[in-house]
């Protein structure tokens, strides 16, 4: 192969390989986070956060408006089941999985409006898992590992936030429930 | 030809494979870095200087803008949940800690609403008042109901909102501005579902640079 052709094939795969290459990023960068803030919360288990300020790291662009807890989840051993109240003002409980997708959410916004005052039991259950095994709200999450993230309003009184988030729980499932 | 450019020659056909992998993979990252610069300054909507995007969080998001949002915005909500405005820049000119700004607005059709200042390294922005946003409720109003926010590095009367250097080293910094601008509309009302490019925002003036 001549040296022009040799250039011409460098720079075609250079230009078709940014493409894979962006594809990569959200899957790095959702792996570190994995990693970093799985070993030092904990896996399958809730984390209650302190209100964010600039030492804030365990999420990008942190709101000091909001309360945050998250749970970093592994589902290959089980299904994990999450209860939260969810209190008045606003709050949401959202699901990431590994390419950074928020593949699912429940809020106390809009036709959820109901939800506020209630107590939500979500079954969270891996990609292999068949729902229809599992009884009351069950999510099905497209990975086996993944992370929720509860999002709770922090304006004005914080205290009813930051008691939800206290009194919410992540835990491997223990006994297989049938329906 | 001499018997060492010779040799040069046949060095580099011996090695022309591997040194096409390493010069397509530095090609590659690259091209992504400037896609990345590229797609912050115009994949993004614009509205006025504020840009958004429809596609964080959502599975619909092409490559580029998922890499972009991974960096910037990891975790972020769905836009029915809630919408990202970012402004970095006024009428083209970055924003520096040199200068000081104004933000002029009123209320906006959402559940509730924040602007929040970001150093380039996307973390909240070291200072002693311990202040990184307002929102919709702790904003001093005039009776109209209108607010004015002004940025800048030293204290100003009513509304400050501090920045300053970030907490990252400077060093590192590949952004253009120093620091940014985030509103957050939580639950959005129509407007901004469907004319995101249009729907009323607070406007943002720089005032004066030293």
């Amino acid at each position: 192969m001549s040296w022009v052709r040799w250039i011409a094939v460098i720079l075609v795969c250079g230009w078709l390989g940014q493409y894979p290459l962006a594809m990569l990023v959200p899957h790095l960068i959702m792996e570190r986070l994995y990693n970093k803030v799985g070993d030092r919360t904990g896996y399958n288990q809730m984390y209650v956060n302190t209100r964010p300020d600039e030492t804030f790291r365990n999420v990008v662009r942190p709101s000091p408006d909001l309360l945050y807890a998250l749970c970093v989840y592994n589902l290959e051993q089980g299904a994990v089941v999450i209860n939260a109240p969810v209190p008045e003002r606003y709050w949401s409980m959202q699901f990431y999985q590994m390419n950074t997708d928020n593949f699912a959410g429940i809020s106390n916004q809009r036709e959820q409006h109901t939800r506020v005052g209630t107590q939500v039991e979500v079954t969270l259950v891996g990609p292999d898992a068949n729902p229809a095994e599992y009884s009351g709200e069950v999510i099905q999450s497209p990975t086996a590992r993944g992370v929720m993230l509860l999002r709770a309003s922090a304006i004005g009184d914080e205290s009813q936030a930051r008691t939800a988030l206290e009194g919410s729980s992540c835990q491997q499932q223990l006994k297989f429930v049938s329906s | 030809m001499t018997s060492k450019g010779n040799t040069f020659f046949n060095r580099l056909r011996v090695l022309r494979w591997p040194l096409a992998v390493l010069l397509v993979a530095a090609l590659s990252v690259f091209l992504l870095q400037g896609a990345l610069k590229t797609g912050l300054r115009e994949s993004f909507l614009r509205n006025g200087d504020w840009r958004t995007s429809e596609s964080i969080g959502a599975a619909d998001a092409d490559a580029v803008v998922r890499a972009i949002v991974a960096i910037g915005g990891l975790l972020g909500s769905t836009r029915e949940e809630s919408m990202y405005y970012t402004l970095n820049s006024v009428a083209g000119e970055p924003l520096r800690l040199n200068c000081r700004y104004r933000i002029e607005g009123s209320d906006y059709d959402a559940n509730w609403w924040s602007i929040t200042a970001y150093g380039w390294d996307f973390y909240l922005i070291p200072n002693q008042e311990k202040r990184y946003s307002y929102n919709n409720e702790n904003l001093i109003r005039g009776e109209d109901g209108r607010w004015v926010i002004r940025v800048g590095v030293s204290e100003q009367e009513g509304n400050w909102l501090p920045v300053g250097p970030s907490g990252t080293l400077a060093e590192t910094n590949s952004m253009a501005h120093d620091f940014d601008l985030l509103l957050r509309l939580y639950t959005p009302g129509n407007a901004y579902l469907q004319h995101p490019e249009s729907a009323p925002l607070p406007t943002v003036i720089k005032e004066a640079c030293s």
